[in-house]
């Protein structure tokens, strides 16, 4: 890769970014061909034990010194967030679609690590919806990467309206007769949008109340997508090793408060993950963990 | 029927996260995440991932009611094969050691071929209650066969009803809190201030000098950024201790501290048990042999017996029946409840009176040598998360008898309800 990398000695509040992202908007601003190309890096030199204590417990993740393995997301987030608000990144943050995210873990992360997070933007592709592009992540620790993920965002329309569609995330319907299989129930609550966001700082106005996802085209809220893959994988506390891949695409929106089947099936070297409706035929989230050197 | 063979169970080993105080470092863990870090710790410690052990038994004193199901819970979380069954007990402060009973005596009797017993508490995540009132109504409420008798049950809610009922450490039929009651068993046996502090320095004393030795490095796993027990004072000493006020009983002659009584704490512990050939089968070691245990208990609410007084009566018992006398042990581990327990403990069994009328024996059952006597510490330095001390303290005395290479242990560990749980360990 290659591109300026601009240290920041912390990241930057993701609520500073949102008002700049809102502004965005109502500017009408954005457009362009190109991804930026530098690469923005921050060094984090211990985690607040109270902070992972609450992402566990709004995710279903049992607080142990092994890190939940989505939760280096959210530390990660305002980085991303600074590339995506930046003048130079050719989309308004709001109206993207998180299409889908995934993460590789050499082993788990600690509460005791220092890390070094570095993130930038590359591989913008055509979309029949529009172009899509990846935001990628990656914590180092003692210089080696341990964690890396790669989020791939869908910017609607020719060159960056902003409307958008509840219907456009992709349904996807079992085949005829046939289901995604059997599995937990799951209740979710009306608030789970606003205690993500706390946790996490992506305050997304679509996962926050039907009041402010409305204008975003969603008639209610919707469940961030990266709660719901942290939610499937606190279902497997217990079964995963250090180290292993987690690649899921975000469906059909889960509209809040709601319900949802969970489904995990063991495959060889790994696991396949369903979000799906509560009748088990339309997912929200599909998935597979493979685990390494399995 | 077939003959019950009876075998020895082996202690293979323990492993605790380190203990915290309350609102500490663990503030933000439940019990069920303290538990699961505990095992899964054990797990790693002797590669039993993955593995279906015979069963896991555990329980914690204070409990939210969502937590019916703890231990499994736990289980279901941990490395351990999902097919490890698993149970609850609670007996106070005698849950760690009860249920390391428990797990012995299946492996025993060949019910089992291993299991593990453990205990977890947690005073910071404490469950908070509904007004019982307020409960009572609602619970009427919803079995109300009409909407207005629903409604006139609901208008029996009062303002008051809204503050919820916290759990109070007193026993239900006193109202007297366990310092309270140790109070007056520690003024009836006319225990003094000054050995009440000389005792906790020692206790603090020598946890730090087990640390420092190094003795628990195989027995824990460091959690939330805690690698030793968060109470320990390695500088404490009995002018410092001497400094602290009385906070038990009628202030006159009250004698008890924060500093000679143990801390409320966060913390989880576990014990792996065996049959000798399971543990051979995976090259795993002995460290020592599960004998045999005795539980008591008193009548402190008619009678005149103290609250903590029920190893006392435990001990004699356990002690017949295996022939043996209370000079027969390198060790003695008397959790620490309170300095003046342990002191009430001691000087119980030398008194000739009270071993007379109370236990029924022609003289004194004996006297401790000081010296075997919680070579490491106990609760009052490391702390004491009620469930959590029996793991604690089967797990240090295996290990001690383990490093010894002969001999045996006693453990007497008094609970709330008035119950004593004892038991004696043997050397591999």
């Amino acid at each position: 890769m290659s591109g300026a990398v601009s240290i920041v000695d912390a990241p930057p509040s993701a609520a500073t970014l949102y008002i700049r992202a809102l502004a965005t908007v109502v500017a009408g601003r954005k457009g362009g061909d190109a991804l930026p190309q530098r690469r923005v890096a921050a060094t984090i030199e211990r985690v607040d034990p109270d902070r992972v204590a609450e992402y566990a417990r709004v995710c279903g993740f049992r607080l142990r010194d092994e890190l939940p393995v989505t939760f280096p997301h959210v530390l990660a987030f305002p980085l991303a967030l600074s590339l995506m608000t930046a003048d130079d990144f050719p989309f308004p943050l709001l109206g993207l679609v998180h299409a889908a995210n995934r993460i590789e873990q050499k082993r788990w992360l600690r509460l005791d690590d220092s890390w070094t997070f570095t993130a930038w933007a590359e591989n913008l592709q055509p979309h029949r919806r529009g172009r899509t592009f990846d935001i990628v992540q990656e914590a180092a620790v003692d210089g080696e990467v341990l964690w890396l993920e790669r989020s791939t965002y869908l910017a609607r329309g020719g060159s960056g309206g902003t409307g958008g569609e509840a219907r456009t995330s992709g349904e996807q319907r079992a085949p005829e007769g046939e289901r995604y299989g059997v599995g937990a129930r799951l209740r979710i609550p009306a608030d789970i949008g606003r205690r993500y966001a706390a946790v996490s700082g992506d305050r997304n106005p679509i996962h926050l109340s039907a009041l402010s996802a409305r204008p975003f085209g969603f008639k209610r809220a919707i469940a961030h997508g990266m709660w719901t893959k942290a939610r499937c994988l606190a279902a497997l506390e217990g079964r995963l090793p250090g180290a292993f891949d987690v690649e899921v695409s975000f469906r059909k929106p889960l509209f809040i408060p709601g319900k949802a089947r969970l489904v995990t099936r063991k495959i060889p070297g790994g696991w396949d993950l369903a979000l799906t409706t509560p009748d088990g035929t339309r997912p929200h989230l599909l998935g597979t963990i493979h685990e390494r050197g399995a | 029927m077939s003959p019950v063979q009876v075998r020895r169970a082996a202690i293979v080993g323990g492993n605790r996260i380190p203990f915290a105080r309350a609102n500490g470092p663990y503030a933000r863990a439940s019990n069920q995440d303290m538990l699961t870090a505990a095992l899964d710790g054990l797990v790693g410690r002797f590669g039993l991932a993955g593995e279906r052990l015979g069963e896991v038994a555990a329980g914690a004193v204070l409990k939210h009611s969502r937590d019916f199901n703890l231990t499994r819970e736990a289980v279901l979380g941990s490395a351990l094969a999902p097919e490890t069954p698993a149970y609850d007990v609670q007996q106070a402060c005698g849950t760690g050691l009860e249920t390391t009973i428990h797990v012995a005596n299946k492996i025993a009797l060949g019910q089992i071929e291993c299991g593990v017993s453990g205990g977890v508490d947690t005073v910071s995540d404490a469950p908070i209650e509904l007004n019982d009132d307020l409960r009572r109504i609602l619970l009427r409420a919803n079995a109300a066969r009409s909407p207005l008798e629903r409604i006139a049950t609901l208008a029996r809610v009062r303002p008051g009803h809204v503050i919820p009922s916290t759990p109070r450490n007193a026993e239900p039929r006193t109202g007297l809190s366990m310092g309270e009651h140790q109070d007056l068993s520690t003024r009836r046996w006319e225990i003094t201030r000054r050995e009440q502090d000389e005792y906790a320095a020692a206790s603090h004393h020598k946890l730090a000098a087990a640390y420092e030795a190094g003795f628990f490095d195989d027995l824990m796993t460091p959690y939330l950024g805690l690698t030793r027990d968060q109470n320990l004072r390695p500088d404490t000493s009995v002018d410092k201790l001497a400094a602290l006020p009385p906070v038990f009983g009628e202030r006159e002659g009250a004698t008890m501290t924060a500093g000679n009584s143990t801390p409320l704490s966060d913390g989880a512990s576990t014990v792996l048990l065996a049959s000798e050939s399971w543990a051979q089968e995976r090259s795993l070691p002995v460290l020592a042999y599960f004998v045999d245990a005795e539980t008591a208990a008193v009548d402190f609410v008619h009678g005149d017996e103290g609250l903590l007084a029920a190893p006392l009566y435990a001990v004699p018992r356990l002690l017949q029946r295996n022939g043996l006398g209370l000079g027969d042990f390198d060790f003695y581990e008397i959790h620490e409840a309170f300095a003046s327990q342990v002191l009430m403990t001691l000087r119980a069994w030398e008194d000739p009176v009270f071993c007379k009328e109370r236990l029924g024996l022609d003289s004194p059952l004996g006297t401790i040598d000081r010296d075997r006597l919680n070579v490491n510490g106990s609760s009052l330095a490391a702390g004491h998360p009620f469930a959590a001390t029996g793991g604690r303290i089967v797990a240090t005395l295996a290990k001690l008898l383990h490093d010894k290479g002969s001999g045996r242990g006693l453990i007497s560990i008094c609970a709330a309800g008035g119950q004593g749980v004892t038991a004696i360990l043997e050397a591999a």
